[in-house]
């Protein structure tokens, strides 16, 4: 092709993807960086024309609002709400895919039934659901949506154990069983050690699951349990929306999530790809 | 007493009768060898005594009491399986001390039995490393330390050494050996490699399409092999089985070849029978016709030396057998010479029903 | 006392019991449920249950809100799937080979899908304002000279701010995908392909697709779904107005059910969206050849 030596082409070939990747960096990380900067801003700086591009100082005053109205506490809400549900989902969810896979319980029907439950649009249930709650009296406790996001978590932790708990050798358990160990301390001791890094990788996209939810949070809360998706969202008001509370709670409600899945990284790729993977 | 009885065991995989009704009885102390081709059943059973396979019929008991349906930690037996089967989180004492740890030792006890157990097997310094950090033949002495460190009734092993190299697996049948020997225990062994079976057992069980085909001591079923399929399935090389016809003293081979059985009563003469006679039991020609040998004239086909003995094919009778031979006696493919089959250990067998006669 | 029966025989439905009844509870009541309720004729001014029968299913037809909203999901769905499918599969391709600092670039492209779609639709709703967002100010860069569009607002321009929205945000979800789909295809074959002079064009199709094909039609058919039951972003951009032009099946069932408690008429939207939902699941998984 060119008369170019072979290495000044591949220079600019890796300048070349040096620039795209700089490129798409900024596209995807600029909403982000908006987002983080607004909510550093005073209100000045939020409503000048044309937009302030960086802040002069970081303001807390922001957050500060937040903290002293009590809103803030929509995000530890939401944290309570992911974090147990998700405790109990991948609980539930192991065991039950353990019986799915070593004992072929319920046998192909039962695993494609619990698979179509993660098809299942939340609207269509969401109205019914309603209606139990206000009968039960669940509606705005920790206890109704707890029960509902672990229900809803269950099909895709089963889903995604159930491939890893298909790769533990059967002579591991069996050896263990005869060492003295029962079925339950064959779960405890030698399952879930085995399927560990499947257990946090499933376990931190089932938390961001119930983190994001926003329809069940919507209708089933009230003031008790807010989460903060529908606290960000009563900010909102036609014409004159409360910028500096949008963008101070959308950051409090994103840094748990930023620090799961900083620290959890290692497993995450494993875990988009195998759960891909397995399907 | 018997450490292990097992009546008329079966098992069904859904439609397919793996286990067809067997009767077993090990005395204390006795290391027994399960053998048999690929699919026979022999680690069915082994599963089955340890409770990882429900039994579809029969008892099983072990040290006198009945367990047919007892969970495997309740059978009081240890086991090593064919891939190790080790903990990849925990490290070698970890693994060792797992048994102990589930069944609630004292930490005291645990740290005993298990630097007793590692020395045995030579492996003391290997205690804090991890199992991925161990070769085949180490992590196979990690298992079996595994089961020695517990005092169960029954030790039981599913293919201990088929995943190692040949040497490797010299080294570590000796190892069983000794430690038989050392522990005195009950041992019920699976394999498919016969000179493992022979050279550990003090019994070898013959499995043969999930029926005891026979049992008995090594040699017996070597030298009395009460079918030709066991005839057949021990020894290395195989034994030679020439098609022939009873006469009223011994046999006559399809090139007119007459040879006399001593010791064999009940030919029936000008039935068809099969002769079998083992490659060790066939030598070349030495000074004098010793008694009950026969001596034959061949000449050599083929040489496969496999160090100081050599395997040569030759012309017998009309069809080719096998006969070991010391490596100096014989020199090359065309060679004529005579041989002697030593027919004190010749068996007869039926043709068509396999038995021997 | 010997056993007769070999123990831990019921073991395994004890562990499958409880999400099975946590799935019936919350999945399969809900649904049989309104199974029953759209026959009937529930409403907020009236519980008069006595039965309609397919009262609501032929209103379900006259009602062309319904299909309008239908066909907003559709749209959406539509252009984004493809949008975020190539983009994310060229993104991946831009970081197949390994370069210095690639680990890190990764990181920082995955941040949008971390994010919760409502904060994401409210990010946008920032970035989109007509006088103090950035986007209009960037754009007024090119132009060269003041742009005031109002993104949300305007009928020709909220579904390119809904789709950009919905790019921005699941594109990055594709790439990973896709990137660890493509790492995974055996380097030799496509290079012998290369050797053997095959244009890019014809490696991709005819070897690196079929590899990549399992895992690349499992993410189609989630993002699919999630596209079809879209709401948060929606919502937050722009509560499905205009009016109902970005109304989508989901807001819409929504609003029904909620701010006008129509009780049988949402239980039989509900029902459509399932039905609409498992045809075309069965359809996509026997034509992308998920099952054998
Ligand atoms: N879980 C099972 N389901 C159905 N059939 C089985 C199962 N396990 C074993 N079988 C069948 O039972 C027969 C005996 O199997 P087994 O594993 O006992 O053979 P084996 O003697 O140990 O053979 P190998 O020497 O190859 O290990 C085989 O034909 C096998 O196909
Ligand atoms: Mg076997």
């Amino acid at each position: 092709m060119s008369g170019l030596p072979l290495h000044r082409r591949a220079g600019f070939r890796l300048s070349f993807r040096y620039l795209l990747a700089a490129l798409l960096v900024i596209v995807f990380c600029f909403p982000v960086y908006w987002l983080f900067i607004i909510s550093f801003k005073t209100p000045d700086e939020i409503f000048a024309f044309p937009p302030v591009w960086y802040p002069a100082s970081l303001q807390f005053g922001n957050y500060w609002v937040l903290f002293k109205d009590g809103d803030a506490g929509t995000v530890w809400n939401s944290l309570v709400l992911a974090s147990v549900s998700t405790f109990f989902a991948m609980i539930l969810g192991t065991v039950a895919a353990y019986s799915l896979v070593r004992f072929k319980t319920g046998g192909e029907n039962l695993a494609v039934w619990i698979i179509s439950q993660r098809m299942m649009p939340p609207v269509a249930i969401v109205f019914p659901l309603f209606l139990l709650y206000v009968y039960f009296g669940w509606v705005d406790t920790y206890f109704g949506l707890i029960i509902l996001y672990t229900a809803f978590s269950l099909p895709y932790v089963i889903w995604m154990m159930r491939g890893y708990i298909e790769d533990i050798p059967l002579e591991l358990e069996e050896s263990a069983l005869i060492d003295g160990c029962s079925r339950w301390e064959v779960l405890w001791k030698v399952v879930l050690p085995m399927a560990r890094s499947g257990l946090f990788a499933t376990a931190v996209f089932t938390f961001i699951f119930a983190w994001n939810d926003f329809l069940f949070a919507l209708v089933l809360t009230r003031t008790e349990v807010t989460t903060y998706t529908v606290q960000v969202t009563h900010y909102f008001g036609g014409q004159s929306n409360f910028w500096a509370k949008i963008a101070a709670m959308s950051v409090l409600g994103t840094i748990p999530v930023f620090i799961t899945v900083a620290i959890m990284q290692r497993y995450l790729v494993r875990g988009i790809s195998m759960g891909a993977v397995k399907g | 007493m018997s450490d292990l009885k097992i009546s008329n065991l079966h098992k069904h995989y859904g439609g397919f009768h793996a286990v067809k009704g067997i009767d077993l009885d090990v005395p204390s102390g006795e290391f027994t060898v399960l053998v048999g081709p690929s699919g026979c059943g022999k680690s069915t059973l082994l599963r089955c005594i340890a409770g990882l396979e429900e039994t579809s019929q029969g008892t099983i008991e072990i040290g006198g009491r009945d367990v047919t349906y007892a969970r495997p930690r309740d059978r009081d037996i240890a086991m090593v399986f064919q891939n190790y089967a080790l903990y990849p989180y925990l490290s070698v004492k970890e693994n060792i001390a797992f048994g102990l740890r589930a069944r609630k030792f004292a930490e005291a006890e645990i740290e005993k039995r298990v630097s007793r157990a590692a020395e045995m097997l030579a492996i003391g310094h290997l205690l804090q490393r991890f199992p991925r950090e161990l070769s085949g033949g180490q992590r196979q002495r990690v298992a079996i330390g595994r089961a020695i460190v517990r005092d169960a009734i029954l030790y039981l092993f599913d293919e201990p050494l088929s995943n190692l190299d040949a040497q490797l697996r010299d080294d570590m049948r000796v190892e069983i050996k000794r430690l038989h020997n050392e522990l005195g225990r009950t041992m019920i062994y699976v394999t498919h490699d016969q000179i493992e079976a022979m050279t550990l057992a003090d019994r070898i069980v013959l499995l043969r399409d999930g029926l005891i085909e026979q049992q008995g001591a090594p040699l017996d079923l070597f030298e009395r092999p009460k079918t030709r399929f066991v005839a057949g399935f021990l020894g290395s090389p195989k034994m030679n089985f020439v098609d022939a016809t009873a006469t009223r003293t011994g046999v006559k081979l399809a090139d007119g070849t007459t040879l006399d059985l001593p010791g064999q009563k009940g030919l029936k003469a000008g039935a068809a029978v099969v002769l079998g006679l083992r490659p060790q039991f066939i030598t070349v020609a030495g000074k004098t016709v010793a008694k009950g040998h026969a001596r034959v004239p061949a000449v050599i086909e083929l040489l496969q030396p496999t160090g100081s003995r050599v395997q040569a094919t030759l012309p017998l009778g009309g069809a080719s057998i096998v006969a070991e031979l010391a490596a100096h006696d014989v020199s090359k493919p065309g060679e004529k010479i005579h041989i002697d089959l030593d027919l004190t250990r010749a068996v007869v067998m039926d043709p068509q029903s396999g038995q021997v006669i | 006392m010997t056993a007769t029966v070999h123990p831990d025989r019921n073991f395994k439905y004890w562990l499958v019991a409880p999400a099975i009844f946590l799935l019936l509870l919350i999945g399969l009541f809900p649904l049989i449920y309104s199974l029953i309720v759209s026959f009937m004729r529930i409403d907020m001014m009236d519980t008069d249950t006595s039965f309609a029968w397919f009262y609501n299913y032929k209103t379900l037809f006259k009602d062309s809100r319904l299909w309008w909203s239908l066909a907003h999901t559709l749209l959406i769905t539509a252009v984004a799937l493809p949008i975020e499918l190539l983009l994310g599969l060229a993104m991946a391709y831009l970081f197949l080979e390994k370069m210095p600092g690639r680990q890190v670039f990764i990181s920082l492209l995955v941040l949008p899908t971390i994010i919760s779609p409502i904060v994401a639709g409210a990010t946008w709703r920032l970035l989109f304002d007509n006088r103090y967002g950035p986007i209009n100010q960037i754009l007024g860069w090119f132009a060269g000279e003041p742009v005031n569009a109002l993104w949300t607002i305007n009928p020709t321009l909220v579904y390119p701010a809904i789709i950009f929205c919905e790019v921005w945000q699941w594109t990055p979800f594709m790439f990973l995908i896709l990137l660890a789909a493509l790492s995974n295809v055996d380097k030799s074959q496509t290079e012998a392909a290369e050797i053997d002079g095959a244009r890019f064009i014809r490696t991709f199709r005819y070897i690196v697709l079929p590899a990549i094909w399992p895992v690349m039609a499992i993410a189609i058919l989630i993002r699919g779904l999630d596209l079809f039951r879209i709401f948060d972003i929606v919502w937050a951009l722009t509560q499905g107005g205009p009016g109902t032009k970005t109304e989508t099946i989901s807001i819409y069932a929504y609003v029904q059910g909620f701010k006008q408690f129509e009780t049988s008429y949402t239980a039989a939207i509900a029902f459509l969206v399932v039905f609409i939902l498992t045809v075309v699941c069965v359809w996509a998984i026997r034509r992308m050849g998920l099952v054998k």
